[in-house]
């Protein structure tokens, strides 16, 4: 078998995804940290595999994949290992529907929120602004240009960060809604869409106290929980080297109050 | 298990949709509806709207399954395939990888400058031809608000310069990547024909109209769409119009990235 090789940073938002569905699947992989704040996604060893710039991207021997979600449904298809699709064809369709909903709708939400309190204002204060500006400019999608931008100089507009923190309390019902109906979020299995769901989610005790905490998301809290237990979801989290992955261990507590939206943005790893 | 697949005239999604039902062979009971009458919104016997209401893709067709409302225009088509003659998607994981990166490179990127293109072009005027109490009711079906606003932007004529420009320049790119992909002869966008064909098809064959342009010296990319055309599944869905011009029939579709 060909080897893996996984370039990723914490396993979060798009890392987390390939990086947890290779450690469900069982598939050995080298794994090799990309260190996002240190700009280590565009240095020219990183760009000759993804010259797009972005991370996560998978090397399985020849072939280079990148698009989380992409990746991790290949990982499913490619390798033998527990079936991360299971179920009927509409649970198929319920999973792609979720994987979407999430990738182009609610986390991009969060991630505004990630990058205006975390990533923006942590690169600026590591690199100083000649030095980012220098940085920014070398990026080669024009959109994430832009985000680089809007992140570090606080440029996203209020009515930007009104309709993500909107999407984010609709987003978090909806999981909520779904997650009464049954176990996973997808179907009766676990799937990739709860692998998905759980890099967006895990911290949104911690990230969103008002939102999402055993009082009002009983269901959601059961399903972090859940997935938190399993044993690949711990290996996957020791990859972490930032105080960012250790907020998954809010979830070793039994019961998590409801707390104040300022909170999550204290803790300033929202 | 009795499916219905409600539709719009046979552009983008829903013909996309019509072209992998008949490709499957699987049976469902297509009914069309009005997409700018905001009939999607109102259809009966559905019980878990979730997937209708906050679907990525806007006005895309909807197929019922024991209630259950399923959206998203690739995702229809895989479930079609799945539960039929399992043609339409590569067997290679890898291949299978590349298809799924082209429909989202066509849906996440082109659809949404087709669809701001299409809608400014055609459902504008229609939408802004609409009393005022009668576009208020329409608006009140609708659950997402997103979706919401971009209905009224359609209604409103808002189409700004630097956006339209922007959607230009993205549908300009799908077609020279077709052009490009097709540049080592083979018929289909994947090597076999594929639901990537059928997703590109729908979104692109408007814009022949649209942004002649994007298709000045596309020789292959020309002959693609002809190629795709002429299958007897989109002759079958094709055959499905109600109205003379199908590719020109456009309803609000999906967002431009909010990222850039
Ligand atoms: N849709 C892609 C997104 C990849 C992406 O943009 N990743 C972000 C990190 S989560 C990135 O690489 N950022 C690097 C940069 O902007 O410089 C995926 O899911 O893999």
């Amino acid at each position: 078998m060909a080897a893996v090789t996984l370039y990723h940073w914490e396993p979060n938002a798009n890392s987390g995804k390939p990086m947890l569905a290779l450690m469900e699947k069982g598939v050995p992989f080298d794994s090799h940290y990309i260190d996002m704040l240190n700009f280590d996604q565009h240095k020219p060893e990183y760009l000759a595999i993804n010259p797009q710039g972005t991370i996560p991207a998978m090397t399985h021997g020849d072939l280079v994949l990148v698009e989380s979600t992409a990746i991790m449904e290949y990982v499913n298809d490619a390798f033998d290992g527990p079936n991360l699709m299971p179920g009927t064809a509409r649970d198929l369709w319920r999973i792609r529907w979720w994987m979407k909903f999430m990738d182009q709708w609610l986390a991009p939400s969060f991630s505004m929120f990630g990058w205006k309190y975390f990533v923006g204002p942590n690169a600026l204060k590591a690199h100083g602004q000649d030095k980012i500006e220098a940085q920014i400019a070398q990026i080669p999608l024009p959109e994430r240009q832009l985000a680089w931008r809007k992140a570090v100089f606080g440029l996203f507009s209020e009515a930007e960060m009104a309709e993500s923190g909107r999407r984010i309390g609709v987003g978090i019902q909806m999981l909520e809604a779904e997650l009464a109906k049954r176990e996973w979020l997808a179907s009766d299995q676990y799937s990739l869409a709860d692998v998905n769901g759980f890099n967006l989610a895990y911290a949104m005790p911690l990230s969103q106290p008002h939102l999402a905490n055993d009082d009002l998301t009983p269901n959601i809290m059961r399903w972090l929980r859940a997935i938190y237990r399993r044993p690949a979801t711990r290996e996957c989290w020791k990859l972490g080297r930032t105080p960012m992955a250790s907020r998954v261990e809010i979830l070793e507590q039994d019961y998590i109050p409801p707390r104040a939206e300022s909170e999550g943005i204290e803790s300033g790893v929202r | 298990m009795g499916m219905i697949l409600y539709h719009g005239e046979p552009n983008g999604p829903s013909l996309a949709v019509l072209a992998a039902l008949a490709e499957s062979g699987v049976e469902a009971d297509c009914r069309p509806i009005d997409l700018l009458a905001g009939e999607r919104h109102t259809l009966p016997g559905v019980t878990e709207p979730l997937a209708r209401d906050m679907g990525i893709e806007g006005e895309g067709p909807v197929l019922v399954v024991e209630g259950e409302a399923m959206t998203e225009s690739v995702f229809i088509a895989q479930f079609l395939d799945e539960s039929g003659a399992n043609t339409l998607q590569p067997k290679d994981a890898y291949a299978h990888w590349q298809m799924l990166m082209w429909c989202r490179r066509i849906t996440e990127r082109c659809a949404p400058a087709a669809a701001f293109l299409g809608c400014q072009a055609t459902a504008q005027p229609r939408l802004a031809a609409m009393n005022q109490a009668a576009f208020g009711a329409v608006l009140n079906t609708i659950a997402s608000e997103d979706l919401r606003v971009r209905w009224v932007a359609v209604a409103a004529g808002d189409f700004p310069e630097d956006q339209a420009r922007d959607c230009i320049a993205k549908v300009t790119d799908a077609v020279a990547l077709v052009e490009t992909q097709l540049a080592d002869g083979r018929d289909w966008l994947m090597g076999e024909l594929t639901i990537a064909d059928f997703e590109t098809y729908g979104w692109l064959a408007g814009t022949v109209t649209l942004v002649p342009d994007a298709w000045t010296g596309k020789g292959r990319a020309a002959a693609w769409l002809a190629r795709v055309r002429a299958r007897p599944s989109v002759q079958s869905a094709l055959a499905r119009a109600t109205l003379p011009n199908p590719e020109s029939q456009w309803a609000p579709g999906p967002e431009i990235n909010r990222w850039g």
